[in-house]
C-alpha cells in the first residue's frame, strides 16, 4: 500500500466522517419538521456525494449502504414517499450503522449492515407498491385492450392452422396473461416477505446490529482536521513576523558578546518556521494525476496518440505555488499535444513511435522545485519563431542579428505569440504562453526551453519550495540596503571599470566567456525621471567612475537572459518574509516588496523580471534613437 | 529630549480626541465644534481633520524607493506597519529653501491611516489641535488655481483671530497623488 493511497484513505475518512455528522444533523432537523424539503435536498446530495466517494475508493459496504439511503430520500425528494415519525427509527440506525461502517476502516471490526438496509429497502418498496397500486387501474385497462388485441393477434397468426387449435391457443394465451400479471407482484411480494423475515431474523440475532448502534452513538473525532488556507497564510504571516523581531533582537544584542544566549531561541524559532511550512507542502502529485484527463481530451481533439508520464510525483511544494502555476501547467501541456506532438502518420515517417509521450517530471533543487514538461514530438522551429516575432512587431529587422537562438525562443512567451496559423480550440489563441510566464514572474519562478528539431522539447520551470521566505542577497546602493533575491542571482564577481566597455547606449562585459548587459542600479532607478531624456542614461554611472575602481556585480538571469547588476556594496545573504507594497506604492514596478531588517529598517526587494524588461526596453529605445 | 517632545505631541493628541468625545457627548449644545489637526507647511497653515490621524511620530528612517514621484520621499516602518512618506510641501509646490525636510530627526511624522491607505505626511513643527465651530469655516472656497492642478483636496479655510488656516482632505490628496503617480508611470 503507498503512503499515497494511504493519505487518500485518510481524506475519504476526514469527508466521510463530516458527511456523517451533517446527515447526523440534519435528520434530527427533519424529525423536527417533515415538510423541509431544503433538508431532505440536502441529504440527498450529501448521501450522494458520500456514496460516490466511497464506490471511488473501493469501500462497496458504505457505499451501497449510502445507496440505499441516497435513494429513500429520492423518492422523498420526488414526492413518492411521504416521511412520518416511525420511519426515523430506521433512519437514525441506519445512519448510525452507516457511522460504524466509516469508523470499521479504522479499525478493520465487522459491522453488519444487510438488515438495516433491507428495511430501508423495504420502505422503499413499500412506497412503490403504493404507487403501483393507485397506478393499477390504469394498467388494467391497458391489459383489457391488450387482451383482446392477442386474442385478435394469436388467431392471425395461425391461420392455416386448425380451428381447433385456434381456440385453444387464444384460451391459452388468456390465462397466461393472468399469471402473468400475478406474477409481477407475487415474486415481489414474497421478495418483500423474504427479506422482512430476514431483517427479523438478523433482529432476532442482532447481537452485531446492537454493537454497530453503540459505536454509531460515541462522538468521534477524525484524526485529520482541515484548515482553511487562509488560516494557514496568516500563521505564516506571523511566524515571519517573529522571525524578524527575532532577527531584530540577536542584531541588537550581538554586541554584547553572548550570542549564545539566543541559541535555543533561534533554533526553536526555526523550527516553528519550517514545521509551518511544512503543513502547507503537499505533493505535487496531486495536481499531476489530474492531467491525464487533460492529455486524453487534447489528444482526441487533435486526433494524436499521446500518453503522459509522470516522474517525481511525491516532491512537494507549496500548496499555493502548486494553485498558481496549475492553470499554466494546464496550457504547456496542451501545448506539448497540440504543437509538439506530431499526427501519428507524420510520426510513422520520421521512424517514431505511432504514439507520442509527454513527461511531466518534478524534481527537487537546492533552493525549490524544477518541473520539467518534455514531449518526443518535432520541436520549435527558431526560424518560425523568427518570422513570426517580425511579423507581430516583437523585434526589428535591425534587431534580429543582434538576438542568439535562446533569446529568440523565448519570445513565445511574450504577449501576443502565437506560431501556428491557424487559430485551434486547444491551445494558439495567442493568449496563454505569456500567462504562464507571468505566474512564473509572480512566485518568483524561472522559465528555461530546451529544444531539438525533430527529438522534441522540454520546458523547465523553477519554482520556489515555498512563498513566505525568500532567500536573498543584501547589497548597498547609494548608502541603502536593498535584497535581491537568490532564485534569480547568478554570480557574484568583481570587475574593473577597464572590463567593461560602452556599447551602442549601454555597457557590456564579459562573464565566464559570455557576453553579458551592464547596468549600474542607480541609473535604473533614476531611468524614469530622465525617459526621454539622454538616450545613453544608463551609461551615466560608468561616466563617472574612476578608472581603477573595482565595481561590484550582482549577475542575475531571468528566463535566460543575464544582466549584471552594479551595486555599491555586498552584505550578506539572508532570508527575508517579503511585505507587498501598498497604496499609494503598488504602481511601483522595480520592486516586488519590501522587509524589514534587523535595524528596523525597510528594505526592498528588487522585482528581478520587471528590472530585466525594463533594461531589455532600454536597450531597444536606444537602438532605435540611433 | 525628542522623546520627551514625543511624548508631549502624543499627550496633545490624546487630549484633543478626549475633549472632542466630550463634544460628542454635548453635542446637543456645541453640534457645531471641530477638533483640527494644525500644522505649518510653507508659510502657511494647514489644517485636517483629527479623526483622519491615527498618530504623530518621530520621523523614522526612510527609505528611497524608485519609480515615485519626488514629493514620496519613500517608505518607513512604523510599529511595524510600511508606510509611504509624504512631503506635502513638494506636492503643493510650496517648498521653502530653508527647510530642509531629508534632516529626519527633526521632523515629525502625521499618520495617516484608514481602511486601505497607510501615508505619513512630513510636518517641521509639532502640529496644534485647533477647535474651531463649524461656522468659522469658510466651505465655499473660490481659490484661483492653475487648471491643471485639481484643487478639491482644499474643503475649507478657516478664520480666527487674525489667523488663516487652509482646511483638507488628506485621502483626497493621496488619491489624487495616486492618479499623478500611475500617469507618469505610463508616460
Amino acid at each position: 500500500m503507498s503512503s499515497k493511497e494511504e493519505e487518500y484513505k485518510e481524506i475519504f475518512l476526514a469527508e466521510a466522517q463530516e458527511n456523517f455528522e451533517d446527515v447526523n444533523r440534519l435528520l434530527t432537523d427533519l424529525e423536527k419538521n417533515l415538510e423541509d424539503k431544503n433538508i431532505v435536498n440536502a441529504l440527498f446530495r450529501i448521501t450522494h456525494t458520500l456514496k460516490g466517494n466511497a464506490a471511488g475508493m473501493g469501500f462497496l459496504d458504505i457505499s451501497s449502504l449510502a445507496h440505499v439511503i441516497e435513494d429513500l430520500f429520492g423518492e422523498v425528494r420526488e414526492g413518492k414517499l411521504k416521511l412520518t415519525k416511525d420511519m426515523f427509527t430506521s433512519l437514525f440506525r441506519a445512519v448510525d450503522t452507516l457511522g460504524a461502517l466509516i469508523n470499521s476502516l479504522k479499525d478493520g471490526s465487522k459491522v453488519s449492515f444487510r438488515g438495516i438496509k433491507t428495511k430501508l429497502e423495504v420502505i422503499i418498496n413499500r412506497a412503490k407498491e403504493e404507487e403501483a397500486s393507485a397506478a393499477k387501474p390504469a394498467e388494467e385497462e391497458e391489459n383489457k385492450v391488450e387482451a383482446p388485441a392477442a386474442k385478435k393477434k394469436a388467431p392471425a397468426k395461425s391461420k392455416a392452422k386448425s380451428a381447433k387449435k385456434k381456440t385453444t391457443s387464444a384460451k391459452k394465451e388468456e390465462p397466461k396473461k393472468e399469471v402473468e400479471n400475478e406474477e409481477l407482484t407475487a415474486p415481489q411480494l414474497e421478495e418483500i416477505n423474504k427479506l422482512i423475515s430476514q431483517d427479523e431474523e438478523e433482529e432476532d440475532t442482532g447481537v452485531s446490529e446492537t454493537e454497530a448502534t453503540e459505536t454509531g452513538n460515541k462522538i468521534t473525532f477524525s484524526d485529520l482536521v482541515q484548515v482553511p488556507v487562509k488560516k494557514l497564510d496568516n500563521l505564516l504571516n506571523l511566524v515571519g513576523e517573529l522571525i524578524i523581531e527575532r532577527d531584530r533582537i540577536i542584531a541588537a544584542h550581538s554586541q554584547n558578546g553572548n550570542s549564545n544566549e539566543y541559541a535555543r531561541l533561534n533554533r526553536i524559532s526555526s523550527d516553528l518556521q519550517y514545521s509551518v511550512m511544512d503543513v502547507r507542502l503537499v505533493q505535487v502529485g496531486f495536481l499531476f494525476n489530474k492531467f491525464h484527463r487533460v492529455v486524453r481530451d487534447a489528444a482526441a481533439v487533435e486526433a494524436k496518440n499521446v500518453n503522459l508520464e509522470l516522474k517525481g510525483t511525491n516532491t512537494e511544494i507549496d500548496r499555493n505555488i502548486l494553485q498558481i502555476i496549475s492553470d499554466s501547467l494546464i496550457h504547456l501541456i496542451r501545448n506539448c499535444v497540440s504543437h509538439g506532438i506530431e499526427s501519428p502518420e507524420e510520426r510513422k515517417k520520421n521512424k517514431k513511435s505511432e504514439a507520442g509521450t509527454v513527461t511531466l517530471a518534478a524534481r527537487n533543487d537546492s533552493d525549490g522545485v524544477i518541473i520539467d514538461i518534455t514531449d518526443d514530438g518535432k520541436g520549435i522551429d527558431v526560424e518560425r519563431v523568427r518570422e513570426k516575432a517580425l511579423a507581430k512587431g516583437l523585434v526589428t529587422k535591425e534587431m534580429l542579428p543582434m538576438i542568439n537562438e535562446q533569446d529568440m525562443l523565448m519570445l513565445i512567451f511574450e504577449a501576443g505569440f502565437s506560431t501556428r496559423e491557424e487559430v485551434t480550440s486547444l491551445s494558439g489563441r495567442g493568449v496563454g504562453m505569456d500567462v504562464v510566464k507571468k505566474a512564473l514572474d509572480s512566485i518568483g519562478g524561472n522559465i528555461t526551453l530546451h529544444t531539438e528539431k525533430g527529438k522534441g522539447t522540454t520546458i523547465s520551470l523553477k519554482l520556489p519550495s515555498s512563498m513566505a521566505v525568500k532567500g536573498t542577497l543584501l547589497f548597498e546602493s547609494e548608502n541603502q540596503q536593498y535584497a535581491i533575491p537568490l532564485s534569480y542571482t547568478e554570480a557574484v564577481v568583481s570587475l574593473y571599470k577597464s572590463s567593461i566597455h560602452k556599447v551602442s547606449g549601454g555597457l557590456i562585459a564579459t562573464h565566464l566567456g559570455k557576453t553579458i548587459s551592464i547596468v549600474f542600479l542607480k541609473d535604473l532607478f533614476t531611468f524614469y525621471k530622465h525617459a526621454g531624456g539622454s538616450h545613453n542614461h544608463l551609461q551615466t554611472g560608468f561616466n563617472d567612475l574612476h578608472p581603477e575602481q573595482q565595481l561590484h556585480v550582482v549577475i542575475v538571469t531571468y528566463n535566460g537572459r543575464t544582466v549584471g547588476l552594479v551595486v555599491d556594496k555586498l552584505l550578506q545573504q539572508k532570508e527575508i518574509v517579503e511585505k507587498p507594497l501598498m497604496k499609494p506604492l503598488d504602481q511601483i514596478k522595480l520592486i516586488s516588496g519590501v522587509t524589514i531588517l534587523g535595524n528596523g529598517h525597510v528594505c526592498p526587494v528588487l522585482n528581478i523580471a520587471a528590472i530585466m524588461s525594463t533594461i531589455f526596453n532600454a536597450n531597444l529605445s536606444n537602438q532605435k534613437a540611433i | 529630549m525628542a522623546d520627551i517632545q514625543e511624548k508631549k505631541l502624543k499627550d496633545k493628541v490624546l487630549e484633543a480626541k478626549k475633549l472632542k468625545e466630550e463634544n460628542l457627548k454635548n453635542s446637543n449644545q456645541k453640534l457645531d465644534l471641530m477638533q483640527l489637526i494644525a500644522f505649518k507647511q510653507g508659510e502657511e497653515e494647514y489644517a485636517m481633520n483629527i479623526d483622519q490621524i491615527k498618530e504623530v511620530v518621530i520621523t523614522p528612517n526612510i527609505t528611497k524607493m524608485p519609480q515615485t514621484p519626488e514629493y514620496i520621499k519613500g517608505v518607513a516602518n512604523i510599529r511595524g506597519n510600511i508606510i509611504a512618506i509624504m512631503d506635502l510641501e513638494e506636492k503643493f509646490g510650496i517648498k521653502t529653501k530653508e527647510g530642509n525636510t531629508d534632516a529626519a530627526g527633526k521632523n515629525f511624522t502625521l499618520v495617516i491611516e484608514s481602511e486601505d491607505l497607510k501615508v505619513g505626511i512630513l510636518v517641521k513643527e509639532v502640529p496644534n489641535t485647533l477647535a474651531v465651530s463649524e461656522s468659522d469655516i469658510d466651505e465655499a472656497v473660490n481659490v484661483i488655481h492653475s487648471s491643471n492642478v485639481d484643487q478639491n483636496y482644499i474643503t475649507g479655510i478657516v478664520k480666527i483671530d487674525d489667523r488663516l488656516v487652509i482646511l483638507i482632505d488628506v485621502f483626497k490628496v493621496v488619491n489624487e497623488v495616486d492618479i499623478s503617480t500611475t500617469n507618469k508611470i505610463a508616460v
